[in-house]
């Protein structure tokens, strides 16, 4: 009863999406207001319904129903609480399901928070919206139905690939989603303000704090995911540049773009056609990474199962809503009105000079990422791409656009003045080199880049500091009234200081790991020692566990600081998945400060010992905490009371979501 | 019936989230241009912030406002605002046509995708439910659940194995009879189901571990047809075509007349004059290294080995193929070889990755290692 009504609930909420399409963009066409007030109703009863239905998967899964052909295959009545509710989407069916739901939230969202927009503007969003929730509920229904049933029902499920069973897929999958979908309300307005072939003044005080919105997620999504697969895959990276992990990352640095380009178009209504372009391109790329993901064109922990059907459904639904996008854009683009003038070396004009950087950076990693395949459909050669094209072409890139972050928000709006802003940089660049000469003279054995890199993250984090201290005029004024100055600066300029000094953060953390990681490998037995980065690791035993639905062998290890003393317990172990028959390596990981001696069990040797690799990584946490000091920004910055104009109150429940997800 | 009440009642609800706005929906919207100019009129007011806090200069900002308040005048020209919306006799049909339109088309696809009359099928519930309707599956996690409450129960595991044999879960029949063995001590079925069941798991080979059954068995029942014919067919799967041979020969010299066993072991004799038993390295090359010159043989792996080099060389992204190589060389002797394949492995897989991470630790296993140079 529960299974079935949550199908239903899932083809009423097609129906639904259908009609919350049609509907408002024809009373948009004929001006009829009736027709345009559907929109919000149906979105959020569609919103409500595939709510109900993930309600009822989720039950099928608690209650181990394995009538239903998804929950079968993917749970076991032995996992964990947590990893049978989790495993709802640790599928492809199911992570379809929550793709929907979280569309389908932000329709209502909109729907919601929407009643001070145009009507028109309104509808027409609603209405795109519904276009996409349509596509992607039909998807659902014809290829991947997480509602099949079985009968007769087995008795017992095939339980959940073991390397999803982790905290971890509660976290990161939400939290890319969210991000990932969050984008699509940016592409809606775009396509709305395409169609009506005008831009309201509104238009960019919506879309910024959505891109925010979106762009918060998946900053805290991507570093989720890198975290995870640190320490569950066991070999001690923390990026790949796999094309999965490209898949979310291309979509966040044309999301950076579009945050930024929305300020200028925001404050001066600058850039319309740049940013709305750059709005549709940010959604396009999340489709294509929903395309690469679930198509099985790549293989995967991601790709669930691979089906050709399925990934023909989604290219065709990619180049629906790509192609249209753009050939609307081709035809309407010409015909919107451009906004305030500015000089090159201005705010304005270093926000152009990012959005540049930053779309480059985007063109080369998804060539990196998309060129493999293309070779390898059209010849059937299999190539890899890999880090050394990435470190050869984007991280020059970058370099020069981390340089210049610091001077962005010092420049004044229209037309700045570069020398006096590097002036009052003067400090924050002293104290970069002065890291320089620390890391090279006092750190042995780093390197030149080494050095430089560090210089580099110095010289942001010190820069944000800057901006604040000088927009507050410590220095200039007085102590009381800089501090009252500095409480009461706005929000956005935190915000943008903060993001700016966690960027620098995840640069120092990508710098120290990549450039001082000590790395040692041995063969261990019980009582033997090995020292990597001043720590002595000595291994204790090797012992068998029984944990729900695994087995394994844990090894335990001691470490001691260099004068001896014993600090703690490392437990690294290899698991076998009974249900699966499937081992998973579980690293054992100590953190000191934001450092972690990181071991990892290799396999047994024929005369009793075991591989052991261990690593030092120091600053490693930095990477992540990096981007969660840019979550924080960007949250703050999206608490301005300035954005609530033309968009006002509600918006404070939304945004303080984000704050729940980063504690996390 | 009651998920006919619900979807009814869903379906109504449906109905009337497009109904009520457009009965409810005002004729008219309010003028577009309202928000436009609440939105400039704040705009100008954050010019005057930002003047305050010096973030743009004073003629900047004199520009600013003069662009703002041409939209402003723009936004208030004659012919921008839009007409004031009303409801037409289109919009009627068109709100007719949704409201249909929704009850057609979910009830029209459910019908092909659901299973309204399938019940869920919580699993506690049907565990719970009385014996006598379960089945076999059913009866089989009832046994299971038991038994991890009372894993030294040895009778409940020696039920269970055969069940479990029977049923194709191989590995869990080779626990179970383990556990019935460990429990209830060594006994000839025992033996020969748990052999059976290694071999059956290993998808039909029988390893060195059923042998070890196997041979438990035979201790036990020396004359015991099933292990002797299992023994002897693990022979001709180890190529030993000879040795099979003649322990199934000696075999059928001591099987009773009416033996069921006799025509399984003819067959398998019929079936050794014809084919090779192990696929792979096929056992003519191996008939023929065992008759060449030891020199012969050596040129004959060397060929191996640099042929394997070579497509690695033309195909470098074979994780597996590296380990091979790394391996060929260690038994051939040829350290630097190894080594060298260790560094272009690493190089084509790309550190740090995980298919590099594993062909360090594979070599580092084998006493390969790139030595110091290399950190």
């Amino acid at each position: 009863m529960i299974v079935e009504t949550g199908h239903f609930a899932l083809v009423l909420a097609f129906a639904l999406a259908l009609v919350q399409f049609a509907v408002p963009l024809i009373g948009g066409r004929s001006g009829d207001a009736r027709l345009m007030a559907v929109g919000g109703p149906a979105a959020i009863a569609g919103f409500a319904l595939v709510v109900l239905s993930f309600a009822a998967l989720t039950i099928a899964y608690v209650q181990s129903d394995f009538s239903v052909a998804n929950v079968w295959e993917n749970s076991h009545s032995l996992k964990p609480m947590l990893y049978k509710v989790t495993g709802v989407w640790g599928n492809h069916e199911g992570s379809m399901l929550l793709w929907v739901l979280i569309l389908t939230f932000f329709g209502a969202l909109v729907a919601w928070f929407s009643g001070n927009l145009p009507a028109t503007l309104r509808a027409n969003v609603l209405s795109i919206q519904g276009l996409i929730g349509a596509a992607f509920l039909l998807f659902i229904l014809a290829t991947s139905n997480p509602f099949a049933r079985i009968n007769p029902a087995p008795i017992e499920g095939r339980d959940l690939n073991p390397i999803l069973q982790d905290i971890g897929l509660a976290v990161h999958p939400p939290l890319l989603y969210l991000g990932y979908v969050g984008f699509s309300v940016c592409f809606s307005f775009a396509v709305a303000a395409l169609i009506e072939g005008r831009i309201d003044a509104a238009w960019a005080r919506w879309v910024r704090p959505w891109t925010l919105a979106a762009w918060i997620f998946l900053t805290g999504g991507i570093a989720m995911g890198s975290y995870w697969a640190y320490y569950e895959l066991g070999w001690g990276g923390w990026w790949f540049w796999d094309p999965v992990e490209n898949a979310s990352f291309l979509p966040w640095l044309s999301g950076t773009a579009l945050l930024h380009s929305a300020i200028v178009m925001e404050k001066r209504s600058a850039l319309k056609i740049w940013t709305l372009l750059l709005a549709i391109l940010t959604f396009s790329l999340s489709l294509l990474g929903t395309f690469l993901v679930r198509s099985g064109v790549l293989t995967s922990v991601h790709a669930f199962a691979t089906d050709p059907s399925r990934g023909l459904f989604i290219l065709a639904i990619l180049v629906f809503f790509i192609g249209g996008s753009l050939s609307l854009f081709a035809l309407r683009a010409s015909s919107l009105t451009q906004g305030g003038l500015f000089q090159p070396i201005s705010r304005e004009g270093a926000l152009v000079l990012n959005n540049l950087f930053l779309t480059t950076a985007t063109a080369t990693v998804l060539i990196g990422t998309l060129y493999p395949l293309l070779v390898e459909a059209v010849t059937g050669d299999k190539i890899s791409v890999g880090a050394p094209f990435f470190n050869m072409t984007f991280v020059p890139l970058v370099l020069p656009l981390l340089l210049a972050v610091p001077f962005g928000p010092l420049l004044a709006w229209k037309r700045g003045d570069l020398g006096g802003v590097a002036q009052r940089l003067f400090a924050a660049a002293g104290g970069a080199l002065l890291a320089v000469m620390i890391a090279l003279f006092l750190v042995d054995g780093t390197g030149v880049l080494a050095a430089f890199g560090i210089g580099l993250a110095v010289w942001l984090m010190l820069g944000a500091m800057t901006d604040l201290a000088l927009k507050a005029g410590i220095g200039n004024v007085g102590a009381r009234l800089a501090v009252r100055r500095f409480v009461g600066l706005p929000r956005s300029v935190f915000g943008t200081a903060l993001a700016h000094f966690g960027l620098g953060i995840t640069t120092l953390g990508i710098v120290a790991v990549t450039s001082l990681e000590v790395e040692e490998i041995a063969v261990m037995r019980p009582g033997d020692s090995l020292s990597a980065a001043g720590y002595t690791l000595r291994f204790e035993e090797i012992s068998p566990y029984k944990g729900p639905n695994y087995t394994e062998d844990q090894g335990r290890f001691v470490y001691f600081d260099a004068a001896g003393r014993r600090i703690g317990e490392i437990v690294s172990s290899k698991r076998l998945y009974t249900a699966r028959q499937m081992p998973t390596t579980e690293a054992g990981i100590a953190t000191r400060g934001f450092s972690q001696l990181y071991v990892s069990l290799g396999d047994p040797t024929a005369d009793g010992g075991v591989v052991v690799r261990v690593w030092w990584k120091p600053l490693v946490l930095l990477i992540w905490l990096g981007g969660v000091v840019m979550m924080a920004g960007g949250t703050v910055s999206l608490l301005d009371r300035r954005l609530r104009v033309g968009a006002p109150a509600p918006r404070r429940e939304r945004a303080a979501r984000p704050v729940e997800a980063a504690a996390e | 019936m009651l998920f006919w009440i619900v979807a009814a009642l869903l379906t109504l609800l449906a109905c009337l989230a497009i109904l009520v706005p457009v009965v409810r929906a005002r004729g008219a919207s309010g003028l577009d241009t309202d928000h436009d100019l609440e939105v400039y009129q704040d705009q100008l007011a954050e010019l005057d912030r930002d003047v305050g806090r010096g973030v743009i200069g004073r003629t900047e900002a004199e520009q600013a406002r003069a662009e703002i308040g041409r939209r402003i005048l723009r936004v208030a020209g004659p012919d921008s605002g839009t007409a004031p919306a009303r409801s037409s006799q289109m919009g009627r049909i068109v709100a007719t046509l949704a409201v249909l339109a929704v009850p057609l088309a979910s009830w029209g696809i459910y019908a092909v995708t659901g299973s309204p009359n399938l019940p869920g099928q919580p699993l506690q519930a049907r565990l719970d439910a009385n014996p006598a309707d379960s089945s076999i599956e059913e009866l089989v996690a009832r046994a299971e659940g038991h038994l991890a409450a009372n894993p030294e129960d040895g009778r409940g595991w020696d039920v269970l194995a055969p069940i479990y044999y029977r049923m194709g879960r191989y590995n869990d029949a080779v626990v179970a009879y383990r556990s019935a063995i460990r429990l209830q001590g060594s006994s000839v079925t025992r033996e020969l189901g748990l052999g059976e069941a290694i071999a059956a798991n290993a998808g039909g080979t029988i390893t060195t571990e059923a042998q070890a059954a196997l041979e438990r068995a035979l201790v036990l029942e020396p004359q015991n047809p099933q292990a002797q014919f299992m023994l002897a067919t693990a022979m001709a799967q180890e190529g030993k075509s000879a040795e099979a041979s003649h322990a199934w020969r000696s075999m059928l010299a001591g099987l009773p007349a009416d033996s069921p066993w006799r025509g399984a072991v003819e067959q398998s004799l019929a079936r050794l004059g014809e084919q090779p038993a192990i696929p792979g390295p096929s056992a003519d090359d191996v008939d023929a290294a065992a008759l060449m010159s030891d020199k012969d043989r050596a040129q004959m792996i060397e060929d191996m080995v640099a042929g394997l080099d070579q497509r690695l060389r033309e195909n470098p992204q074979d994780a597996e193929g590296w380990q091979r190589l790394v391996q060929s060389y260690v038994v051939l002797g040829r350290l630097e070889d190894a080594r060298d394949a260790l560094q272009r492995g690493l190089d084509a897989l790309g550190r740090p990755s995980q298919p590099a991470a594993s062909l360090e630790t594979f070599a580092f296993e084998r006493g390969v290692t790139l030595g110091e140079q290399a950190e």
